[in-house]
């Protein structure tokens, strides 16, 4: 809906425009102790979706439509998850040509959404510097500045929406991935119109890793302080070890790059992933149960999918992963380096998309399987933009949904986002009073994990970012809001 | 001449999804035959190429604050969407899309928008009687916009050329 633009207000004092470059609205509350010092940080997640509730009594065959409706950033990872989740409840396995068929939409979402993240959420930060004037820190600020730089942003973007449209009709909230398999076969004019725009893609996405790389050593001070923490990471790979984004096992590997877990079967996620709930955040942690709560703190995400896999197994996204272990060493422990992986994952799936296209059987007709309720319970995962998911559904005997379990990426990052949160508060926040600067780096350390609050919250209406600065007794000694 | 519509809104919010209805109805209009017609959910900065390549765009949106119906017709002034500030960059203001476009492709077609009062934006995908009543104004307001144009080849009729 149309409403006035209103340029930036940069001021030192409360008032500052509303601008939060995440997906969705948040409050972070900084407390500190008699000596002023940053004790805790919390980054509270103030929107509310409800979806495990809302599905309860809907019939099976809804249910992906339904929880695409979850997000409109990364409607095809629910649209993935809940249809595996089905094909489970239907004991149907979908035609090969149907699996591929799903796995390019899966990694057209993966480079749209990662794209959104990079080029026009992060990258007015990475230009421009986290103390630069918020009036030009912003996509309008990079395309006056470095337009190249934001032409290819809109480029590799276009060019992962416009694969789902061409497969699913739309670009947001397409229907076509359904229980079985997908909706319709792939006709040779489109495969013939993606594959004409992959190698501009992939050029497009080469020069930001060149241009990132150049910019990364301006950002030393940010990479030890945003969220650099041991840690565990986990992501789903194939039976050759290396990243997956549609099926596989769930691997875990610690900061010492020693494995924790492989070979999981991710319908078994509940015996290793625990959940759990603070009073503060409509967002459920996950953590590794072994090391209980609050310690089994892991990380998903580009970053966690690049430390897990032996390779990506596409040879130019391999060299990348070859260099960013020679530049950060196996398992790099900041999270300031979920851009630079969110760039090899993005070139990963632009390579691989060609490579399923050129299969001698994606043209087959046959993509869809169908099959009635053959189980009372199903269990979906893949691996979103932000890292792994898993839908989990118990049906009765007629289908309808009893009971639904949903584990978002973002609830996996949720303690981590906390630790980030805290360390940059106490590397930044030095006075009783806010400042921009502040403020900046404590979002900027969220937005590195590229959190989808929509996602994992399951709001009705917008609240902006609050930034809270709070006393030993209690008090609210400065507040920001966006 | 290349027309350019994008209707936008939110089409699970009642009235906010006027812009999708009247794009789909204007997808059969006979007069707009050759236009490239798009429903979308927001303005994004993906938008602004196919902005730089028309020579006319219709953005038509929901507008809060006049009466519920009410059609509205306004051009994006090129100098003032030139140094409009926005800090979004999920999404854009119809300023900030010509200013995209602008800077990355150095053109952007001539832009107009066609805002349509609203009276509910609660959940639900009909329109309310007032506005579903505007949707034919809506239309044959974009389309007077297209016949208004000066006839193609005119100097007039190219696109606003970026600084």
């Amino acid at each position: 809906m149309t409403t006035e633009e209103r340029p930036v207000t940069s001021t030192s004092t409360i008032v500052i425009d509303p601008i939060t470059r995440i997906e969705g609205h948040s409050k972070i509350t900084i407390h500190l102790d008699q000596d002023g010092e940053v004790s805790d940080a919390q980054f509270h997640v103030t929107q509310f979706r409800g979806f495990e509730r809302i599905v309860q009594g809907r019939p099976i065959h809804e249910m992906p439509s339904i929880m695409a409706r979850i997000c409109g950033i990364c409607p095809v990872s629910h649209l993935i998850a809940s249809s595996k989740a089905c094909d489970q409840i239907l004991e149907v396995e979908p035609p090969p040509t149907g699996i591929d068929l799903r796995r390019v939409m899966n990694l057209a979402q993966i480079v749209q959404s990662n794209a959104l993240s990079f080029f026009h959420l992060s990258s007015p930060d990475l230009l421009f510097g986290f103390d630069a004037d918020p009036a030009k820190r912003n996509i309008i600020g990079v395309a006056q500045a470095n337009p190249a730089l934001a032409r290819d942003g809109v480029g590799v973007r276009r060019f992962g929406q416009q694969i789902i449209e061409w497969l699913g009709g739309k670009r947001i909230h397409p229907a076509w991935i359904v229980p079985g398999g997908v909706d319709a076969p792939l006709s040779a004019d489109t495969r013939d119109r993606i594959l004409s725009t992959i190698p501009e893609a992939i050029a497009a996405i080469e020069r930001a890793l060149t241009w990132y790389k150049t910019t990364l050593v301006r950002y030393e001070e940010e990479a030890l302080t945003f969220g650099s923490f041991r840690s565990a990471f986990m992501g789903l790979v194939d039976r050759h070890g290396n990243v997956d984004h549609y099926d596989g096992w769930l691997r875990v590997m610690d900061a010492d790059g020693r494995l924790l877990a492989d070979r999981i079967d991710p319908t078994t996620y509940q015996d290793y992933l625990g959940e759990t709930v603070e009073p503060w955040s409509y967002l459920k942690s996950t953590y590794w149960k072994t090391l209980g709560y609050p310690d089994g703190v892991y990380r998903v995400g580009p970053l966690a999918r690049v430390i897990v896999a032996g390779q990506m197994g596409t040879p130019r996204a391999d060299m990348e992963l070859d260099e960013f272990r020679r530049r950060l060493g196996r398992v790099p422990s900041s999270s300031f380096h979920y851009h630079y992986a969110r760039l090899i994952d993005t070139l990963y799936a632009a390579e691989r998309i060609e490579e399923l296209l050129r299969g001698p059987d994606i043209l087959s007709p046959r993509v869809r399987s169908f099959a009635g309720i053959n189980s009372n319970e199903g269990i979906g995962v893949s691996e979103a933009p932000r890292g792994t998911l898993l839908h989990h559904y118990k049906v009765d005997d007629d289908g309808i949904v009893q009971w639904a379990n949903l584990v978002i990426a973002t609830g996996h990052n949720n303690l981590a986002m906390n630790q980030g949160v805290k360390q940059v508060a106490k590397a930044y926040v030095k006075s009783a009073r806010l400042e921009e600067p502040m403020l900046n780096r404590v979002e900027a350390v969220i937005r590195c994990f590229d959190p989808c609050l929509s996602c994992s919250t399951h709001a009705l209406g917008e609240m902006p970012l609050q930034l809270q600065l709070i006393g030993p007794d209690g008090a609210l000694l400065d507040e920001l809001m966006r | 001449m290349t027309v350019l519509v994008i209707g936008y809104g939110n089409p699970l919010r009642s009235d906010d999804g006027i812009g999708w209805h009247v794009a789909g109805r204007l997808a059969t209009d006979p007069r707009l035959e050759g236009a490239t017609i798009l429903q979308r959910h927001q303005l994004t900065p993906e938008l602004a190429l196919d902005v730089s390549h028309a020579d006319l765009v219709v953005l038509v949106d929901a507008r809060s604050g006049p009466p519920p119906g009410t059609v509205a017709t306004e051009h994006v002034d090129p100098a003032a969407a030139q140094t409009s500030g926005t800090t979004w960059s999920h999404h854009l203001g119809p300023a900030s899309l010509v200013a995209l476009a602008r800077e990355l492709y150095g053109r952007s077609g001539d832009v107009h928008v066609v805002s349509i009062g609203v009276g509910s934006l609660e959940l639900g995908e009909t329109l309310s009687p007032a506005v579903a009543a505007a949707v034919e104004p809506a239309a044959d307001a974009v389309v007077g916009l297209i016949e208004a144009r000066p006839t193609p080849g005119s100097p007039s009729a190219a696109g606003v050329a970026g600084a």
